[in-house]
């Protein structure tokens, strides 16, 4: 057994991604993802842009999105809140992190 | 390779319409999802019938999957000898793999309009937890993955393979943080990208450090005529220990900032320690501490509560 090293990326080391490559990573149709993109669960750096990009950090929230849309079979919509949720409950948890750390106590 | 009932899995006749698998496995789903299930070895259940779902929602998979034939479930069976051509997967030996690998073969290959004018697929994103202690998270680390892949021979057949790598973890990695190693997934095939390797990253719980974002946070325990004296601390930071000046009056639950004490990425600005003030009392007090206590409270004007007074003038 041959043994090769690799080094891990923190996810936003890894460049900006395309529409394609984010489309491929996340295994959903376009339409999909443009629900996406619509509700805002998916920045692209600049919209107005005629080819969008997207910051390194969106290939998880696509993949969670592709991984959702397919696990529980939800249709565009119903993926759209879902992930707003998802999003809600990542904030929630980040400030519950920094409650117990202690970078948040009272005056 | 072993038979699964995935019909048996999802509960639904073996003649059930595509709109009765979907229910069924919808009605599963909403029980079994790891994310809202209560239910003991819900992961394991789900995944299962995720994977039946995958393959009975897809009209030419599960024409593929009925064409195996009907076996007990965890009975070894080979598929019929015409099957890898009838289907277009994968081709020859199926020994050392599962039933999902055999219909993840088949992803995309018909639906691209002919068998062969597009026959290629992207490999399979590869997952694998990643458990640290908080040194190795702060300082990085380098570690040994056992992965178990699914290989192509060369006449076509898949096999799964064990694989170990070598991976460097990055310092200042946090827990819940997802690393990428690009490339490292299932191979693609014919042109098709190779996948990627995914770390979800643990990071145990330190007796004395909390993390929030770059920040690390301890607590940090004075007495009481430190705190209002003033001292010099030793504090063991994960890069080492330092000496931390405590001013005079420092109050409880005050914060003493150490700047780029927190966590340190390569390239990027190092996050800050903060030491945040506790102020504690002995439990036990001898004699002549009893008397010095005693003889500073009678000399001291000092009043904590002064507020809870003036507020209480405010009320009238």
């Amino acid at each position: 057994m041959n043994i090769e090293t690799h080094q891990a990326l923190h996810i936003d080391e890894c460049g900006e991604l395309s529409w394609t490559q984010l489309v491929e990573l996340s295994g959903l149709a376009e339409e999909e993802l443009r629900e996406l993109v619509d509700d805002g669960a998916l920045g692209p750096v600049a919209p107005e842009a005629p080819s969008w990009s997207f910051h390194a950090r969106s290939v998880l929230v696509a993949r969670t999105a592709g991984r959702l849309r397919r696990e529980l079979d939800l249709d565009a919509h119903a993926l759209a809140v879902v992930m707003r949720f998802l999003a809600r409950i990542e904030a929630l948890e980040a400030e519950l992190r920094a409650l117990r750390a202690g970078a948040l106590t009272r005056r | 390779m072993k038979y699964k009932d995935y019909y048996a899995i999802l509960g639904v006749d073996r003649a059930a319409g595509a709109d009765d698998i979907k229910k069924a496995y919808r009605k599963l789903a909403r029980k079994y999802h790891p994310d809202v299930s209560k239910e003991p070895n819900a992961e394991e259940k789900f995944k299962e019938m995720a994977e039946a779902y995958e393959t009975l929602k897809d009209a030419e998979k599960r024409a593929a999957y009925d064409r195996l034939g009907r076996h007990d479930p965890g009975q070894e069976f080979q598929p019929p000898p015409d099957w890898g051509q009838q289907f277009g997967g994968a081709q020859g030996a199926f020994d050392d793999i599962d039933l999902a690998d055999l219909f993840a073969g088949l992803t995309g290959r018909h639906r691209q309009g002919g068998p062969r004018a597009s026959a290629f697929t992207s490999g399979r994103d590869y997952e694998a937890a990643v458990r640290l202690t908080f040194d190795q998270a702060f300082h990085g680390t380098e570690i040994e993955l056992d992965l178990s892949v699914l290989e192509a021979d060369a006449q076509g057949g898949l096999r799964r393979v064990p694989r170990r790598i070598h991976v460097r973890i990055p310092k200042g990695v946090s827990d819940g943080q997802q690393l990428r190693i690009p490339g490292k997934g299932g191979k693609g095939t014919e042109g098709g990208r190779d996948g990627d390797l995914y770390l979800d990253i643990v990071v145990e719980a330190h007796p004395w450090y909390r993390v929030s974002g770059q920040d690390i946070y301890l607590d940090l325990p004075l007495a009481p005529w430190e705190a209002v004296l003033g001292t010099t601390v030793s504090l063991p930071t994960p890069a080492g220990t330092v000496s931390l000046k405590v001013p005079p009056g420092t109050r409880a639950g005050q914060q003493l900032r150490l700047a780029g004490r927190g966590l340190a990425r390569a390239g990027a600005t190092a996050g800050n320690l903060h030491a945040i003030v506790q102020i504690v009392v002995p439990s036990v007090v001898d004699e002549r501490e009893r008397a010095l206590f005693k003889q500073l409270a009678d000399a001291s004007n000092f009043n904590p509560r002064a507020h809870f007074e003036r507020e209480a003038v405010h009320e009238h």
